[in-house]
């Protein structure tokens, strides 16, 4: 079989689908029609993907693009892009079936169908490249589709789709944000991160000589670069990823993605974009493997960096979390939370040495814990698009009352949270149980810390997920509106999402390599972080809200003030570094454009048409004597040479 | 191989008798003329190629210039109509014949035989001699002429006897005859006045055809006596091509008139196809100079025959001024293009990186005048002898859209350029 076909029907099907749409964005006619197209293209990935999964070896394929400069399609199928693909892939088709839903009657159907399609394919792209390039270029994709997706309402005209309470200001800052200052925020931050991430790659293929991630001998070439080239390599490319998963301190974008239509945010928190920073970071890591190089000198700081970044990352998100009344702000801050204890646990491998059939237990531990994220993420954005359009608010509400007319949504949301937050026996208490044990490791062999600030955000976590789970179907405000008729695709698409949290908890017990989940489900940390998060659970669904702490609240709720970092201090910097560049851009322009050229061509030009005078015998002067010059000139230098 | 060089040199012969017998008969008929000079430069296309296979690209090129030169002349109602045909015909067949002999004398006589005619022809004009023309441009041909030959014999007496200070000596004198003659800065002052006060269809004429031989000659002769000493001298000639590069440019950039302008921009082309000569430094770069040479040439004859004609009907076709005027500024895939690029590969391969910088600077500064000169020449369609004249200096910019047939024709040319001294 010719996979190169299949590689290529996987990337390009959604693209390819999603262009009749694109092209016929002035017939509002065939607009309305052709969604269903592009969401067959996502569906066809999902059949490749699951035939990657099931019938493939694991291999590198690899394609001729410019071999002489080591860049070539390489798609690899290991056990991280398999799995990978196959989560992007569903996801983004339960998504968009949702979307067929959700977005119906938009102005934009053209724009969203193209960037929906145009994302999946990117993050395909990512998952499944072997070359740093090549996954580059998706990673690129993302960036843009990113932003077309973000402020896809971009004539912001609609309150709902804004983020922030309206006309909120904090010192001279608005704190409210439309869905094209959304976009705008997301793309200069993640190119911001870009940037480092492609000198990185440049800086690698420079040393490595090679860009195969499998390929490349990661410790002949970090003994090569030294302590402080492992360090500012390492780090450089970090930022890339830290950008993409919004961590601190680059997370202000992702909250204010939130302008974008819900199966945007479902898509982005879930199994793209976000994702790919983590993704990507386990891909290095597991072919890094950088337990067995624990005597690179900078390695080990590179790690420490990205395990707490990735931990901070985690308790800012849940704190902030823990304030915000926007449904989707809220789930927006937990996927942060839950992104930085992916790339926590996956820096935590340079100092686990243990493997289950070659594979390191943290790198396992992240990725499983982000497939499972994923489902769950995806499912209560999803829920939460459906409420929003139900209830034509942003802001959490719903009683007890109403929570009883959206019986399937409740119930997907309880499913989605418990299964998610690390309440034992449910699915991701086994993945949880493997983080605490590898965090119980590193405060053995490393520092203490890491494992509290995983306890404490764990808490925090389960916590802000049942306040979600409570301010919109059980101690909520009772509704103003409540328009329940249709929806049907959109309960659809979040059940089939959630029911996957089950596939999931079948594979934890089934698949060989998952066994030291089991097993670290039976320790007795695990059994009382188990317990610990069922009670913060309990008791925030019995008390969602605690008027007492309402400032602290409103402090977590404004992001700790961080969004100073991006729309003051960021801008000041920028614009006293551009004032700097027009000034001298000036200067120059006036020195050369005005005064030195301009004068310079005006005595020459004069000096030559001056020479023309008409009369013979001074150009005959003019000509002799340049002639007897050069003769004498000639005849001294002659002599000399 | 004696059957065959005899029958070329009888073809060539016989292509001289055409010429004379129907310059004296064109006093008579006076289109015989044109007639016999058309058949006689194709008879010594024929004997060149016969001779040389390799010289087929170079000599159709001139071969279609010379005809476009011959056809332009029906234009003026000259004093010596018909004759000048057979002028004009001397000279195509001179230039053919430039790479076929390995003799200095013959190499010289055709030296002497393209530049002579040009005294006549730049006199012409409707019922009348401009002869203060002639006596300006003639004043100083001569003087190059003599420059020109006392440099050319001193290098070769220099080379036979290795005298340094002679070869200097010729190689400054070539040089500057060679400037003096083409019209190079700062030995240019009759160039601006006698393009814009002769008439233009000669001045055509003399602006394309009459350019290529003497740079062939100079080219030829100080590649065949090029020794240690030529590395040192060398900068003599990028420093006056340099110069004449931007005093043609700033000159014309500055002009009003469009006789002027060109004027001006010979003495840049000049300035562009002077800096070949440096790579006499790196012969086994060589063929790059002389291919970005002959294509620079040819693209500058071919450029202003189509400005003079114009001007001289007072417009031509906008669309065809465009293009002779990109082909100027060097857009590819024009020849104006193709022969810049070759230089400036030449120019880097012989380490005259500053001067290929120049080079392509001076590109830049030529953007404005030549749009101005097409935007100003341009006019509609109308089917005259002017508008076909600029449809064939167009195809002719147009016909070394892919240049490597061309180049690869240079490359064997290149071997065989030294004269037998």
């Amino acid at each position: 079989m010719n996979e190169w076909i299949l590689f290529l029907i996987l990337f390009l099907a959604p693209i390819i689908s999603s262009v009749p749409i694109a092209l016929a964005y002035k017939h509002k006619e065939w607009t309305d029609k052709l969604p269903p197209l592009s969401v067959l293209g996502i569906f066809i990935s999902v059949l490749v993907s699951l035939y990657i999964f099931f019938c493939l070896p694991d291999k590198a394929y690899s394609y001729p693009w410019i071999p002489e400069l080591g860049i070539n399609f390489v798609i690899i199928t290991d056990y991280l892009s398999k799995y990978m693909g196959v989560v992007t892939a569903l996801i983004a088709f339960f998504i968009a079936i949702y979307g067929l839903d959700y977005m119906k009657g938009d102005y934009r159907l053209p724009w969203y169908w193209f960037f929906f399609n145009l994302f999946t394919a990117s993050m395909l792209l990512v998952v499944y490249s072997d070359n740093l390039f090549l996954l580059f270029v998706g990673w690129e994709g993302l960036g843009a589709a990113s932003w077309g997706l973000i402020g896809h309402w971009y004539r912001d005209d609609d309150e709902l789709t804004y983020v922030g309470t309206m006309n909120r200001k904090v010192g001279p800052l608005n704190f409210f944000w439309p869905p094209s200052a959304g976009g705008w925020r997301a793309i200069s931050t993640i190119r911001f991160g870009d940037v480092p991430m492609f000198i990185a790659i440049a800086a690698i293929w420079l040393f490595a000589g090679n860009l195969n991630i499998s390929e490349i001998g990661w410790g002949a070439l970090f003994g090569k670069v030294g302590f402080a080239g492992t360090l500012i390599i390492f780090l450089l490319f970090l930022t890339g990823l830290l950008t993409k998963s919004a961590q601190v301190p680059f997370s202000e974008w992702l909250m204010t993605a939130m302008t974008g239509p819900t199966t945007v945010s479902a898509l982005l928190h879930s199994a793209t974009m976000v994702a790919a920073g983590a993704y990507v970071f386990m891909r290095m890591t597991w072919y890094i493997q950088p337990w067995n190089l624990n005597n690179v000198p900078g390695l080990e700081l590179a790690y420490t960096i990205a395990l707490f970044i990735g931990l901070i990352s985690g308790l800012y998100g849940a704190l902030a979390a823990s304030g915000m009344l926007e449904r989707k702000v809220l789930l927006a801050a937990t996927t942060m939370s839950s992104l930085g204890l992916m790339f926590g646990a996956t820096a935590a491998s340079y100092w686990i040495h243990a493997e289950v059939n070659g594979m390191n237990i943290a790198v396992l531990v992240g990725f499983w814990y982000l497939a499972i994220h994923a489902f769950a993420k995806a499912s209560l954005f999803l829920v939460s698009g459906h409420l929003i359009h139900v209830t034509h608010t942003r802001f959490s509400v719903g009683d007890l009352e109403f929570g009883k007319k959206m019986k399937i949504g409740f119930a997907t949301t309880i499913i989605a949270t418990t299964f998610l937050v690390g309440i034992p026996p449910l699915t991701a208490y086994w993945v949880k149980s493997a983080m605490d044990h590898v965090m119980e490791h590193l405060a053995i062999e490393y520092s203490i810390a890491p494992l509290i600030l995983l306890l404490v955000t764990s808490i925090l976590y389960s916590g802000v997920l049942a306040k979600f789970m409570s301010t919109n179907f059980i101690k909520g405000e009772k509704p103003h509106e409540a328009h329940l008729e249709g929806g049907g695709l959109m309960k659809a698409g979040y059940v089939m999402m959630v029911s996957m949290l089950f596939v999931i908890f079948g594979l934890i017990f089934t698949q060989t390599e998952l066994a030291g989940f089991v097993h670290a489900g039976f320790e007795p940390l695990s059994i009382a972080v188990g317990t610990a998060a069922l009670a913060a659970y309990g008791f925030a669904v019995y008390k969602p809200r605690i008027a007492s702490l309402q400032k602290l609240g409103t402090f977590f709720s404004d992001r700790m003030y961080f969004p100073y970092l991006n729309d003051y201090l960021c801008p000041k910097i920028g614009f006293f570094f551009s004032r700097i560049c027009d000034y001298v851009s000036r200067g120059l322009d006036g020195f050369c454009n005005i005064w030195v050229m301009p004068g310079l061509f005006r005595r020459i030009s004069e000096s030559i048409r001056s020479i023309q005078t008409g009369e013979l015998s001074k150009y005959v002067r003019i000509v002799l004597g340049v002639v007897m010059a050069v003769l004498i000139l000639v005849s001294i230098g002659g002599v000399w040479l | 191989m004696m059957v065959s060089i005899s029958t070329s040199m009888m073809m060539l012969f016989g292509a001289l008798v055409i010429l004379v017998l129907c310059s004296i008969f064109s006093v008579k008929y006076r289109d015989l003329g044109l007639i016999g000079a058309i058949v006689a430069v194709i008879l010594g296309f024929a004997a060149v190629t016969l001779k040389n296979p390799e010289l087929i690209y170079y000599s159709g090129f001139v071969l279609a210039i010379s005809i476009i030169n011959l056809l332009s002349l029906k234009r003026i109602k000259s004093v010596i109509q018909g004759v000048d045909y057979g002028l004009v015909g001397i000279m195509a067949l001179a230039t053919l014949y430039i790479f076929s002999t390995q003799d200095l004398a013959m190499v010289l006589a055709a030296f002497v035989l393209v530049s002579v005619p040009t005294y006549i022809l730049v006199m012409i004009r409707e019922g009348g001699a401009n002869v203060e023309v002639g006596i300006k441009y003639i004043t100083f041909m001569v003087l190059a002429t003599v420059l020109f030959l006392i440099g050319a014999v001193t290098l070769v007496y220099a080379k036979n006897t290795s005298n340094g200070i002679l070869y200097i000596f010729g190689y400054v004198m070539l040089v500057l005859g060679l400037s003096i003659e083409v019209g190079i800065a700062p030995l240019h002052e009759w160039v601006p006045d006698v393009f814009t006060s002769a008439d233009p269809i000669p001045m055509s004429i003399i602006a394309s055809l009459a350019k290529i031989v003497p740079f062939v000659i100079a080219l030829r002769i100080l590649m065949s006596t090029s020794n240690s000493l030529t590395v040192s001298i060398t900068l003599f000639t990028a420093v006056l091509a340099a110069i004449s590069m931007f005093t043609g440019n700033i000159g014309a950039l500055t002009s009003k008139e469009p006789a002027r302008v060109l004027g001006y921009s010979t003495v840049a082309n000049m300035g562009y196809v002077l800096a070949c000569v440096v790579v006499v430094t790196k012969p086994e770069f060589f063929y790059f100079a002389l291919t970005g040479a002959l294509l620079m040439l040819f693209s500058n004859a071919a450029g202003k025959i189509g400005f003079f004609n114009a001007i001289k009907n007072k417009g031509a076709y906008s669309p065809l001024m465009y293009m002779l005027a990109f082909s100027f500024i060097g857009i590819p895939p024009l020849m104006g293009f193709w022969g810049k690029l070759f230089i400036v590969f030449a120019l880097i391969k012989a380490e005259y990186i500053w001067l290929a910088l120049l080079l392509v600077l001076n590109s830049a500064i030529s953007v404005p005048y030549y749009t101005r000169l097409a935007r100003e020449l341009g006019v509609g369609w109308k089917a005259n002898l002017t508008n076909y004249i600029c449809v064939a200096a167009v195809i002719i910019v147009l016909i070394t859209i892919l240049p490597d047939w061309f180049f690869k024709g240079m490359e064997v040319i290149a071997q065989t350029i030294s004269i037998a001294i």
